[in-house]
């Protein structure tokens, strides 16, 4: 090295006065050499930091765990499911700083929720892992400053349900790893994680406004009476559209996992409740309707022309015997009575004798016509299979008449109630909003003839029959009762019934099929101490009916009906009465 | 000069101002933004400083150098009387102390004594006979210089500034032309004792402290979190930034010190590694700027003043640098220019105004480095 040389030639000739002038520079060189290497380090640094480090800043963790979804909105583009970006609370325990048994404590009052010893074993535990899937900002803030590194917050996107309980059968919930496990985020699933489409939001032909007037009609009924469960679905009966469908009691589908609770006095099989609060009772349990399937009889007889004349009277006064087997009414009436008699009184004993004359090959063909046979017509995966009847003997026959001896879920009923009154066309049922110039593959089940027909019976029986409860003022509602003993041990259980309201309004021109049942109603006083659907059933369609009419466009008129003066004279009336 | 600007004003050292302008300019707007896009608490103060403070270097360049050199023993035994001072406060006050309040200013001797300790060892070199630089006579002043302040800001404790003194005496005494022997054994000496303390001097906690100051992401609750997030914010800058304002590590608060030792990742996540090539420039330009000072210098003094500070200036921005991209342990060094703080600045402008009194200054001796 110079400077080197430059000193040891000085010192060797013995001259007193070093040439400060060449060494001086000579080491500022060496100096700015050195400092130059720092600026080498330091521009290296720098570089690798902004061009490799930058992937890695951003939490890598946003998006692995649970992928961004699509929105689910209603008919009118209320959100119903929406994806958001939450606090998750993560630890890695190797590298832990701090006391375990502390840090549990510390972690233990910030979420109470949370013993601290659950807390331990997962600062204790091998792998990293999750304290806390799900955080406030504010508790995130009181974590982060117990100052543990090692404990970190990923944000990850996580679904929202802004309705909480509202439709939660419909919507269904997302697993944790982010694949939809129940309802349309189900079906939907591939759809809605499709990056391509998941911008747009999937369009339900829900109403949340009529969703949440059926959901708290049913909730009122079902406290009214004291039922175990409700269930009740509105559909469109042009487009088959579900404005409207509701199971109760319901579940917050934001925590799913509290759906699983015992409350409904289930039967335990292998360790599980098979009907939990997430079982879809209008698509996913069958039940046997009872008298609301009455007028599906009558319009069949009346398509096939084994009822020509609605004047004619069947024999009621005595049960109708069948070998052993004996079919009775309810409320016997002791008399002869007519086609609108026996619907507006529900009688089993003439609908059977209906069925009889119908045979059993054409009672078959309109059930398999309306798809009594197979899961109900819906894009939602949980459905059930209908008990149908395996052989048509001639009591099978007279029994289905009057709903007995098949097993259907509601929304098959609400469909063939659709088409019954839609002038006879069938219609599967459908989750999506359609377009309003979409043309509605159909299939006619039922004559036009019959059509208006069963609207004017229908009528009827809200007029003057079983279903009076259920006349809300000037909406022209046409319906029928339906209480259907429950199968149980040993037989049916004359204490058990399902209640059900079938109905649809205004009956002139029918827009909406609205169907209510309750499970196990009481006699109370709410309900004049009867079980039967037409004090439990018919009042919930009734308020909802008032409640909806208005939110879909609908007049209430009193000065409108049909017109079912040519019928009225058919139904005797006790002297005196008008 | 021109005609139009009045001679005084165009004689100022422009070339000095308008990079010191230009650090200072970007600065503020790096504060400005770590504020939340408001002058206050930082951006307003740190232009109102370097206003003031410029004018009091312009002031101090007035100064001949023949002043400074008269004046260097003096500060050195008064800032010397003041670190005793500031330790004897603190021992009545109950606690380590590095500040004398003024009112006005909070003065912190251990500071300032950085560049007066350049200026005592010039001092002393330019009054060495040269012919005794390499006895022992050139050594016992020379360790009297750095290790009477040195015990005193060690006792306070404040390590950084220990080594800062030991730096700057270094750098003056290299330009001044201790035998290179000196400082080979000092390395060597270092690099072969340093491992037989920490493996038999030191006990297991003190080694544990050894290596989390040499590996400071072995702390992720002290030190290891600031370079965390710095590395953070510095990478998620990338090439051009996130944009000015939209800076989240430093506007969440995820990045500490953000405004003062940490104002670098900062600006490097809104401004990307083009800003930090910005500011690396403006630094070459006035490393250039000093080294010229010195190089014009007709004095022993003047040049090795002008070389020491010129590195201490390089000493400040070289550890704060490596710190915050998580190359050298974390020390309570600011970046000069750009980090919030009185001290700093003022410590700063104090080596720029002594430079620029020796710029204005050159001497009538003949140069020594030529």
């Amino acid at each position: 090295m110079t400077p080197q040389t430059a000193r040891t030639t000085t010192r060797k000739s013995g001259v007193g006065t070093p040439p400060f002038a060449a060494h001086g520079f000579w080491r500022l060189l060496v100096l700015l050499a050195a400092f130059g290497m720092f600026v080498v380090l330091l521009i290296g640094r720098l570089a690798t930091l902004a061009l490799f480090e930058s992937s890695r800043a951003y939490g890598a963790t946003s998006t692995e765990y649970v992928p961004e979804r699509g929105d689910i909105v209603d008919r009118n583009g209320v959100p119903l499911a929406r994806s958001i970006y939450g606090y998750a609370i993560w630890v890695k325990p190797a590298d832990l700083l701090g006391d375990r048994k502390q840090l549990a404590n510390q972690l233990a009052a910030i979420f109470p929720d949370t013993p601290a010893a659950e807390f331990y074993a997962k600062l204790t535990a091998d792998k990293p892992g999750y304290l806390r899937k799900r955080a406030l900002p504010e508790q995130v803030k009181q974590v982060h400053d117990l100052g543990e590194i090692a404990i970190e917050f990923p944000r990850e996107a996580t679904r929202l349900y802004p309705q909480h309980d509202m439709a939660a059968h419909v919507l269904g919930f997302v697993n944790r790893d982010g694949r939809g496990a129940m309802g349309m985020e189900r079906v939907m699933n591939d759809y809605l994680r499709d990056p391509s489409k998941r911008s747009t939001p999937l369009n339900l032909a829900l109403d949340v406004r009529v969703q949440a007037a059926l959901e708290s009609e049913l909730a009122s009924g079902m406290a009214a009476t004291n039922a175990k469960g409700g269930a009740g679905v509105i559909l469109d009966v042009a487009t088959g559209e579900v404005i409207a469908m509701a199971t109760l009691p319901s579940f917050n589908p934001n925590r799913p996992s509290f759906a699983n609770i015992p409350d409904l006095g289930q039967p335990i099989v292998d360790g599980r409740y098979p009907i939990s609060r997430q079982t879809n009772n209008v698509t996913n349990r069958v039940y046997e309707l009872g008298s609301t399937f009455k007028p599906l009889t009558v319009a069949a007889a009346l398509d096939a022309g084994t009822v020509r004349d609605l004047s004619v009277r069947y024999d009621a006064t005595k049960p109708l015997q069948f070998g052993r087997f004996k079919i009775r009414d309810s409320h016997p009436s002791g008399r002869w009575m007519n086609t609108p008699e026996a619907l507006i009184h529900s009688s089993n004993i003439v609908t059977a004798q209906i069925a009889d004359t119908l045979g059993a090959a054409r009672m078959d063909a309109m059930l398999r016509n309306l798809h009594f046979d197979v899961r109900p017509d819906i894009e939602l995966a949980e459905k059930a299979r209908p008990l149908y009847p395996k052989s048509w003997d001639r009591l099978t026959n007279m029994t289905v008449g009057f709903g007995h001896g098949i097993a259907v879920t509601p929304m098959h009923l609400a469909s063939a109630y659709a088409a019954m009154v839609n002038g006879g066309i069938y219609r599967p049922a459908t989750m999506f909003k359609m377009k309003s110039d979409a043309k509605i593959p159909g299939k006619r089940v039922f004559t036009a003839a019959t059509s208006a027909r069963m609207r004017q019976l229908m009528r009827m029986i809200v007029v003057d029959g079983t279903g009076n409860q259920a006349d809300a003022l000037g909406y022209r509602v046409g319906g029928k009762t339906g209480s259907a003993e429950k199968p149980g041990v040993g037989g049916y259980s004359r204490n058990l019934v399902v209640s059900t309201f079938a109905s649809a309004f205004p009956m002139d021109n029918p827009r909406y099929v609205v169907l209510a049942m309750l499970d196990e109603p009481q006699g109370t006083e709410a309900s004049s101490f009867q079980r039967t659907a037409g004090f439990t059933a018919a009042p919930v369609v009734r308020k909802t009916i008032t409640r909806i009419g208005p939110l879909m466009g609908i007049i209430p008129d009193v000065k409108r009906d049909v017109d079912v003066s040519e019928l009225m004279p058919l139904l005797w009336k006790a002297k005196g009465e008008q | 000069m021109n005609g139009i600007v009045p001679t005084p004003i165009a004689a100022l050292p422009w070339r000095v101002i308008f990079i010191l302008a230009a650090l200072v300019g970007f600065g503020a707007t790096v504060l400005y933004s770590a504020a939340g896009g408001h002058f206050e608490p930082w951006a307003g103060k740190h232009v109102v400083r370097f206003v003031v403070l410029l004018a009091m270097a312009i002031a101090m360049s007035r100064m001949k150098l023949e002043f400074w050199k008269s004046m260097t023993f003096p500060l050195y035994l008064l800032l010397l009387f003041l670190l005793v001072v500031v330790q004897l406060m603190g021992f009545v006050g109950g606690g380590s102390q590095r500040w004398i309040n003024l009112g006005i200013i909070t003065l912190q001797p251990s500071e300032l004594m950085k560049p007066v300790m350049v200026l005592a060892a010039a001092w002393f070199f330019d009054r060495l006979p040269p012919n005794r630089i390499y006895g022992f006579d050139a050594i016992w002043p020379l360790g009297a210089i750095l290790l009477l302040p040195s015990i005193l800001v060690i006792i306070q404790p404040d390590f950084d500034a220990a080594i800062a003194y030991a730096f700057g005496l270094g750098v003056v005494g290299f330009m001044a032309g201790l035998p290179l022997i000196y400082f080979i054994s000092a390395g060597v000496g270092v690099a072969v004792l340093a491992p037989l303390v920490f493996f038999f001097g030191l006990k297991a906690y003190q080694q544990d402290r050894v290596l989390i100051f040499l590996n400071p992401e072995n702390d992720p609750l002290g030190a290891g979190y600031h370079i965390t997030q710095s590395k953070i914010a510095i990478g998620s800058g990338g090439i051009f930034g996130k944009g000015f304002g939209n800076g989240t590590q430093s506007h969440l608060d995820y990045l500490p010190e953000g405004h003062t030792d940490f104002v670098f990742a900062t600006m490097a996540e809104e401004w990307g590694i083009v800003g930090g090539f910005f500011i690396l420039f403006m630094y070459y330009l006035l490393m250039r700027w000093g080294l010229s000072v010195a190089m014009q210098s007709k004095t022993r003094y003047g040049q090795l003043v002008a070389a020491g500070l010129t590195c201490t200036i390089f000493f400040y921005i070289m550890i704060n640098l490596l710190m915050v991209v998580g190359l050298a342990p974390v020390a309570g060094i600011p970046l000069p220019f750009v980090s919030h703080g009185g001290s700093s600045m003022l410590t700063m402008m104090l080596c720029v105004g002594i430079m620029m009194s020796i710029e204005r200054h050159p001497g009538a001796k003949r140069g020594q480095f030529q």
